[in-house]
């Protein structure tokens, strides 16, 4: 993970970094440090934020900061899971499609097309709510659905190197296609999947809390970031500062992780090393 | 080179005095020349088209949701359930059921809802206008606030301008679509009451008082998009304004306007037009957000219900017609950015 490490020399990819380690931090432990029971309700309803209850209380009476940590693990670890079904079947088709011959690369790529014509959130909902309205096949269709895009930026970035003198020599050497994809293509289209990987990921939590908010893939009492605003909904004009928490929580992550993409991208490549030697000289210089 | 330009709908060149004369003179070939590039756009969506909707009805076939059972409840038995699954053709194998659902649609007939009976042709063109009308409206304003901004942040590029053009779309990329629209209602119904929270009236109760229920959901559902597009308009803008023929443009002496409305913006926009070909799916299928909070009956919520509901017909047409639009729409974008810039033609 060299890209992410020289990331980490910019401030933007540190404080993004910290941001995240942060949100990570609050996914593992959340469940274990709410003050209150996430589900139960109390006679103080729609409280506004004070000593014993940071955030407020909902509707039911329930402490929002609880439903908040509570609900971190639920609301970021399906993100990365849906994430991690696109890069599979959305990197693996985008590099073999320049090898295995032009039938399957017309396959692949009328396949992708087809799901890109597929209107998201509505083919998720979909999905989630025929399959049994469970998270688990709302991620699955949300991964299936982002593959396309993981599958046209490998394609593109593979397409741009495939036919480079060194690959062709290494292939009249008698290298196999999967040494060459290793060793030659691989270590080319990495720092372009890291960046997209991350944006994917930040646009994953924005559909799975879209998808809390709008009640598939969750039962009703668990709490999750999408869940607590869509209860907040109805009692606006009560506690009109109810979706100020969750809200900026999945703004912070989102907005970290652009953060954290666009480091990637202004520190790798050709381009991002020249930066970096072009900083460091400058420090030199000036000190 | 003036006449080849003008047959290829370019029509725009320097000696603009004889160029635009030629340019009414063959105005006709080049609606007929938009026609055909259009038919073979949308040609080449047909394949694209058999892919996802085959996609969408296998949705149908995958669900363990059983018609006969969930009409007939818990008393059927099994020979009821063997005539119901007759009835709606669920004896049949899936891909034969494919073949037969595609062709009656293509006769406008996409079945009934399982439970209401009522066909889903008749459920959709009833809440169709709405899902449109709210789709073209964020539309228009993400063009016209995305348009402005990004030629704005390209012309002052480096100035206090861009800078507060580039944190605000930043930002707006990281918030997501329902929290805008709360902030909205907040904000223009509480704060300033002004507009009215949600709902849906007619253009036939007056067109004013329809718009007013229009402004806050097209808003709310354009803002992504109009941040997006001014970002890619204003790199694309800034790195044409760099161009040689732009400095030789400026070295000619015609004015700043003419530089960037004719001579950048036709090369500079085109990531831009990809982009806006991106976003018209968000705005037709991320409806369902907009519609949810602001309490619109669009497409998007009425396939939201049927599909928790287990109405299989309904979500696979309701699909069906939203994959055709956004087809439609990527069609007509694809034939806009060869007219801009002839060049893409090999990109898409």
């Amino acid at each position: 993970m060299k890209q992410v490490a020289s990331a980490l020399h910019t401030r933007a990819g540190l404080i993004a970094a910290i941001v995240l380690a942060l949100v990570l931090v609050l996914a593992v432990i959340g469940p274990y440090i709410a003050p209150f029971d996430p589900l139960k309700n109390s006679g103080a309803i729609l409280q506004a934020p004070n000593a014993t209850h940071w955030f407020g209380t909902d509707y039911l009476g329930r402490d929002v900061l609880s439903r908040v940590l509570a609900g971190a693990p639920l609301s970021v670890y399906t993100a990365f899971e849906a994430v991690g079904i696109g890069l599979v079947i959305g990197v693996i088709p985008g590099i073999t499609s320049v090898y295995l011959g032009r039938t399957y690369e017309w396959i692949t790529l009328r396949v992708m097309d087809g799901l890109i014509a597929l209107p998201f959130l509505i083919f998720a909902i979909a999905v989630a709510a025929l399959l049994g309205n469970a998270v688990q096949q709302a991620m699955i269709a949300v991964g299936i659905l982002i593959a396309p895009a993981f599958y046209r930026i490998t394609r593109a970035a593979v397409l741009s190197h495939a036919n480079s003198q060194y690959v062709t020599a290494s292939q009249l050497f008698g290298a196999s296609l999967f040494r060459v994809i290793r060793t030659h293509v691989w270590s080319k289209i990495l720092p372009t999947l890291v960046v997209a990987t991350a944006n994917a990921t930040a646009a994953g939590l924005l559909i799975v809390s879209s998808l809390t908010f709008l009640g598939i893939g969750v039962v009703p009492p668990d709490p999750t970031w999408g869940g607590i605003l869509a209860s907040d909904l109805s009692y606006l004009s009560q506690a009109p500062y109810g979706p100020i928490f969750p809200s900026l929580l999945i703004m912070a992550t989102v907005g970290s992780l652009n953060l954290l993409a666009d480091a990637i991208k202004d520190t790798s490549g050709d381009h991002g090393r020249v930066r970096l030697l072009k900083r460091r000289g400058r420090r030199v210089g000036t000190a | 080179m003036t006449t080849l330009n003008v047959r290829g709908g370019v029509g725009r060149t320097a000696d603009s005095a004889r160029g635009e004369g030629i340019a009414r003179f063959s105005a006709l070939p080049a609606v007929i020349s938009t026609a055909v590039a259009l038919g073979r756009a949308l040609l080449i969506a047909v394949p694209v088209l058999l892919v996802s909707t085959f996609i969408t009805f296998m949705l149908g076939g995958l669900t363990k949701q059983d018609p006969a059972s969930l009409v007939l409840g818990d008393s059927a038995t099994p020979h009821d359930v063997a005539r119901m699954q007759a009835v709606f053709g669920l004896d049949k194998p899936l891909i034969l059921r494919y073949f037969l659902w595609l062709w009656n649609a293509l006769h406008g007939d996409l079945g009934s809802s399982w439970f209401t009976k009522i066909p889903v042709t008749d459920s959709i063109a009833q809440r169709l206008p709405v899902s449109l009308s709210v789709a073209v409206f964020a539309l228009l304003i993400a063009v016209l606030l995305g348009g402005t901004f990004g030629i704005l942040a390209a012309v002052r590029q480096g100035g206090w301008l861009d800078r507060v053009v580039t944190v605000v779309t930043s930002f707006l990329a990281t918030v997501p679509g329902f929290v805008a629209a709360i902030a909205l209602i907040i904000v223009f119904t509480l704060v300033i009451p002004v507009l009215p929270s949600g709902g849906w009236v007619p253009p036939s109760a007056g067109l004013l008082r329809w718009a007013s229920f229009l402004v806050l959901p097209s808003l709310a559902l354009s803002l992504d998009t109009a941040a997006d597009l001014a970002r890619q308009l204003r790199t694309g803008l800034a790195g044409t304004l760099h161009e040689n023929y732009i400095v030789g443009a400026q070295m000619r002496g015609l004015s700043h306007a003419r530089i960037v409305f004719v001579h950048a913006l036709r090369n500079g926009a085109g990531p831009a037009v990809a982009v806006l070909g991106m976003h018209v799916p968000r705005l037709i299928g991320g409806a369902v957000i907009v519609e949810t909070v602001f309490a619109l009956p669009g497409i998007g919520s009425l396939t939201k219900t049927a599909a928790l509901e287990g109405d299989v017909p309904v979500v696979q047409g309701a699909l069906l017609v939203t994959i055709v639009l956004v087809l439609i729409s990527s069609a007509i974008v694809n034939v806009l950015l060869v007219r801009l810039r002839p060049a893409a033609r090999r990109e898409i």
